[in-house]
């Protein structure tokens, strides 16, 4: 179950995605977001999920290994499905006792399945085809400006491809430690949520004591190995833009034109 | 020239309550006085507890003694302007593979230390290449580290430490984790470093396997030296090595129980091939196995 989690993690293959600069990539990843937001209607949603398709056609990450990413928030997505299908006032489709649904509760849980979706395949193949590294260096860049205002950016990103890196590591740990309980009788199975959730309990106290101990090595590691902050620290891979990038930021621009352009000939219509 | 030289050099540290009140204060470090030479093999050996650790942590200045003082190339650790410097001449492995892994990619965790100390991005890459060429996992630099067996993350963070080019090398225990095979791999490399490149290493163990072909071994117990030696000499004293809860590799102790039986073997026999030929050259002597011996036999 826990090896489901495929957010954060990198997927090694060599596509014009994945040799893109992570600055165009943030871009991407923003604009898609944005763009998923802009209306509700057919024709957006239809472009959206070609510019998807397409971008992960190029980026020769296999689908299902976006897809499994998605099993995570299945319970997220079934959630705001089911709230906004009960919750939306309109015109009533079907009505049992207190429950009723309506046509514009359906139609939101509809979008709003696909709007989820779409946002976590979008973001995921950023984490997919963008090492760590390369991506923390790419955010540090474009957020260098923060600099002036005395915000850490590097430190930040530092902290963010650390933590990227320990995730397969913590889950695994989180499985070392739920065998140990089971094979002492915990029983994570059955029972109700309350009682379930009650028996994460003895198994996030070790996984936090020993995440600290390895916080604490990891430290001392990087300080053995002259890490001291921003200052004069250079780069193996240092980002410099090329033409392929340019044809990124052309295509990105492209698309987000596309986007509104549909939505004006829609006129703001839902559906 | 010594590399490293530990002059009376103690380490006391605090240990605190719940309230922060102190309650007691452990000496880790006693008294200890080393050199190291420049392109040698040192082990320092010892059982848990016996303050090994603690004293590698001093050669690369991550703790500080509380009495006497270490220098590093003739550097003071103490001084806080030679801090990095004393780092790049001293490059440290630790115990536990992943938790001193920074990169996602093997390239990427050997170019760390290279890109901290301010290198063109040239170098660094001529670097990372030598020093994964150096340690045989050039052919896995696109790899994830989390795709490596134990002894392949060990030789990527000897890698890391490689490319900074230091002119030492502390490893803590770097085989504690590892199965035989990754041992016999990390151990392999280190050697092949110390006799192609001339680094310095000096590794902290409690293998007596990784013993044996060292130029020179000290023995830590209870924070203090205790033994030093050339790896025959230190073996030869068997009892010496029990009492302070330490095993003699296989060979050396049936060669202890034979001369106790009354064969007439030389002391110190480290290798196992050393023990055959002595053996043979006992048969060929026409010796005879003392009676004592052959009673167990029957």
């Amino acid at each position: 179950m826990l090896r489901d989690i495929t957010l954060g993690q990198y997927y090694p293959a060599q596509s014009v995605i994945h040799k893109l600069d992570p600055r165009v990539k943030l871009a991407a990843t923003l604009v898609y977001i944005i763009s998923l937001f802009i209306g509700m209607n057919v024709e957006i949603y239809i472009a959206a999920a070609l510019f998807l398709v397409i971008t992960v056609k190029l980026s020769k990450v296999p689908v299902s290994y976006i897809t499994r990413g998605l099993k995570a928030i299945v319970l997220l997505i079934i959630f705001s499905a089911a709230f906004n299908l009960f919750l939306t006032s309109g015109e009533t489709l079907v009505s049992f006792g207190p429950i009723t649904i309506t046509k514009e509760g359906a139609r939101f849980a509809v979008f709003m399945i696909i709007r989820l979706i779409f946002l976590i395949m979008g973001t995921s193949l950023l984490t997919l085809t963008t090492t760590p590294n390369n991506l923390t260096d790419g955010l540090e860049k474009a957020f260098a400006i923060l600099k002036v205002v005395k915000v850490p950016v590097h430190e930040i990103a530092m902290m963010m491809s650390i933590a990227l890196r320990f995730i397969p590591i913590l889950v695994d740990e989180t499985d070392k430690i739920m065998k140990a309980q089971m094979a002492r009788g915990a029983d994570f199975e059955t029972g109700n949520i309350i009682r379930r959730s009650k028996a994460m309990v003895p198994i996030l106290v070790p996984l936090f004591i020993s995440a600290f101990r390895r916080a604490n090595d990891l430290a001392m590691a990087m300080e053995a190995r002259c890490y001291h902050g921003s200052e004069g620290r250079t780069k193996m891979k240092p980002l410099k833009y090329t033409k392929r990038d340019a044809c990124g930021y052309i295509s990105l621009l492209l698309y987000l034109a596309v986007m509104i352009g549909l939505n004006i000939y829609a006129g703001g219509r839902v559906i | 020239m010594s590399i490293v030289e530990s002059k009376n050099v103690s380490f006391v540290y605090a240990v605190h309550d719940e309230n922060g009140n102190v309650v007691d204060s452990i000496r880790a470090l006693n008294d200890v006085s080393l050199k190291v030479g420049q392109g040698e093999f040192i082990t320092i050996l010892g059982h848990n507890g016996s303050g090994k650790s603690t004293f590698a942590k001093h050669i690369n200045a991550i703790l500080f003694p509380s009495g006497g003082t270490i220098f590093v190339d003739g550097m003071d650790t103490q001084d806080g302007e030679h801090l990095l410097d004393i780092r790049q001449t001293a490059g440290m492995v630790f115990q536990n593979p992943d938790n001193q892994i920074i990169g996602t990619v093997v390239e990427e965790e050997v170019g760390f230390g290279p890109e901290n100390l301010g290198l063109p991005t040239s170098e660094i890459w001529n670097r990372v290449v030598s020093a994964l060429k150096s340690v045989g996992m050039f052919e896995y630099r696109k790899t994830s580290p989390n795709k490596l067996s134990g002894g392949q993350k060990q030789r990527i963070a000897i890698a890391g430490i490689i490319a900074m080019r230091p002119k030492c090398i502390v490893l803590d225990e770097p085989t504690a984790m590892l199965d035989p095979q990754g041992r016999a791999e990390v151990i392999k490399t280190l050697h092949e470093l110390n006799e192609k490149e001339h680094v310095t290493v000096i590794l902290i163990t409690h293998y007596m396997e990784e013993v044996i072909d060292a130029d020179y071994c000290f023995v830590m117990n209870g924070g203090e030296l205790v033994m030093e030696g050339k790896p025959k000499d230190i073996f030869s004293n068997v009892e010496g090595l029990k009492n302070l809860r330490l095993d003699v590799p296989q060979v050396t102790e049936l060669a202890d129980e034979l001369i106790k039986k009354g064969f007439p073997l030389p002391k110190g026999i480290i290798k196992r091939e050393q023990l055959v030929e002595e053996l043979i050259k006992l048969k060929n002597q026409g010796f005879k196995a003392p009676q004592s011996y052959r009673e167990v036999e029957a």
